[in-house]
């Protein structure tokens, strides 16, 4: 799976994903504060221009925000037919300049940035029993790793289905994928209490 | 949460990514293609109960937040999260959990097989209709300004569709039960 970081070493992927975060957590705040177009306008231009700096190319990053792009587009003329110009143009621009912003930090922040980044957030929730941390990061690597082969399963009982004549539909793929897919659960936990990766006993004191 | 919860969350997790990279499904009887993805987040709750399957979409959600382009169409990023139909992908947390925890309540395994799809059935309808689309209403009337009426209006257009789904969902977990049961029970 290719993620949507870039790599690079300008200011922006320097900076820590906590402080790039925060950052725009507070972007996103005053966006919505902000409840003009005269001023939403050259925030939108601004977050086009950052992202811009990161040097993309006008392809990569159309692919890239197309769907949002193009979401944002259909709901502000819905807007304009709607609502009102001003309630259009204040949509319009918050949201592109959010999207801007927010597409800037994914190019920016690598994957294991972000992981690390979690995980040290979620480490005050160890203290209510919800769960650890670290399994967060595991969780992540699981689903990585198993895509490709659920890919392969639903391909497999696709060919079965045509091998037989039959019409594929959700329910006689949907179904078969599923159980076949999770009857490997105990089997893969084993094997991961079997390396010890999440420490000892950890099942016998939570469970 | 043991090895194994953790486990079952990851690969259904999986499994909605996946969906997402499949060609759109035919149905049978309706000639128009669905998006595996919303009905996969359903299918987390009424097959693994609110916990787990809460957690499987939580993943899914982690993943595309961290720059993975693991939603249908290869959308991904925290810009996803800028959508005007954010709260749909938000909500789809919290659909899994309603949904997970109404098919804990409603379907029993001495039950039989009308009563349980019809159980599954209310729970997917509530979970991935009610509360999925409630949020995605609220965040597109008050996040881009639209107003209650028109977010409604709007969404009526996808509402048949994920009707459907609810169907396919409450028909599909009632399967996996009798195969591989995994809903936690509660008495």
């Amino acid at each position: 799976m290719k993620t949507l970081y870039v790599e690079g070493n300008t200011l922006l992927h320097r900076l820590s994903a906590r402080v790039k975060l925060a950052a725009l957590a507070m972007a996103s705040m005053l966006l919505f504060v902000a409840d003009s177009p005269v001023l939403l306008a050259p925030a939108a231009i601004a977050a086009a221009a950052l992202y811009g700096t990161l040097g993309l190319g006008w392809r990569n990053s159309w692919q890239r925000l197309r769907a949002i792009l193009l979401t944002i587009v259909i709901v502000s003329a819905f807007m304009l037919v709607i609502n009102d110009p001003g309630a259009a143009a204040t949509g319009f621009f918050r949201l592109t300049a959010l999207a801007f912003f927010a597409a800037t930090i994914t190019a920016t922040t690598s994957t294991g940035d972000f992981i690390a980044t979690i995980s040290s957030a979620a480490r005050p929730l160890e203290r209510t029993g919800l769960g650890r941390a670290a399994d967060i990061g595991l969780a992540i690597g699981l689903v990585i790793r198993f895509v490709p082969d659920v890919l392969g399963r639903y391909q497999a009982i696709r060919d079965a289905h045509r091998a037989r004549g039959l019409k594929p539909s959700a329910l006689t793929l949907g179904v078969p994928l599923i159980i076949l897919t999770l009857r490997n659960a105990d089997e893969i936990a084993a094997a991961i209490d079997a390396r010890g990766i999440r420490g000892q006993n950890w099942d016998k004191d939570q469970r | 949460m043991s090895t194994r919860d953790l486990v079952l969350a990851a690969l259904f997790a999986a499994i909605i990514v996946a969906l997402g990279l499949v060609p759109p499904i035919i149905l049978g009887f309706i000639p128009v293609p669905i998006t595996a993805q919303s009905l996969g987040v359903m299918l987390a709750g009424v097959v693994l109960g609110a916990k787990r399957g809460g957690f499987a979409v939580l993943l899914v959600l982690v993943l595309v937040a961290i720059g993975l382009p693991v939603l249908s169409g290869g959308r991904g990023g925290l810009a996803t999260f800028a959508s005007p139909t954010a709260g749909y992908l938000v909500g789809w947390f919290f659909a899994a959990v309603v949904a997970g925890y109404l098919s804990e309540r409603f379907v029993d395994r001495s039950q039989s097989g009308i009563v349980q799809i019809t159980g599954f059935f209310l729970a997917a309808l509530l979970g991935g209709v009610v509360v999925d689309h409630g949020l995605g209403i609220i965040w597109l009337a008050f996040g881009t300004g639209t107003g209650l009426s028109t977010a409604f209006l709007g969404d009526l257009a996808f509402v048949p569709g994920d009707v459907l789904k609810a169907m396919i969902a409450a028909l599909a977990g009632r399967a996996v039960m009798v195969g591989y049961p995994l809903l936690p029970q509660r008495v």
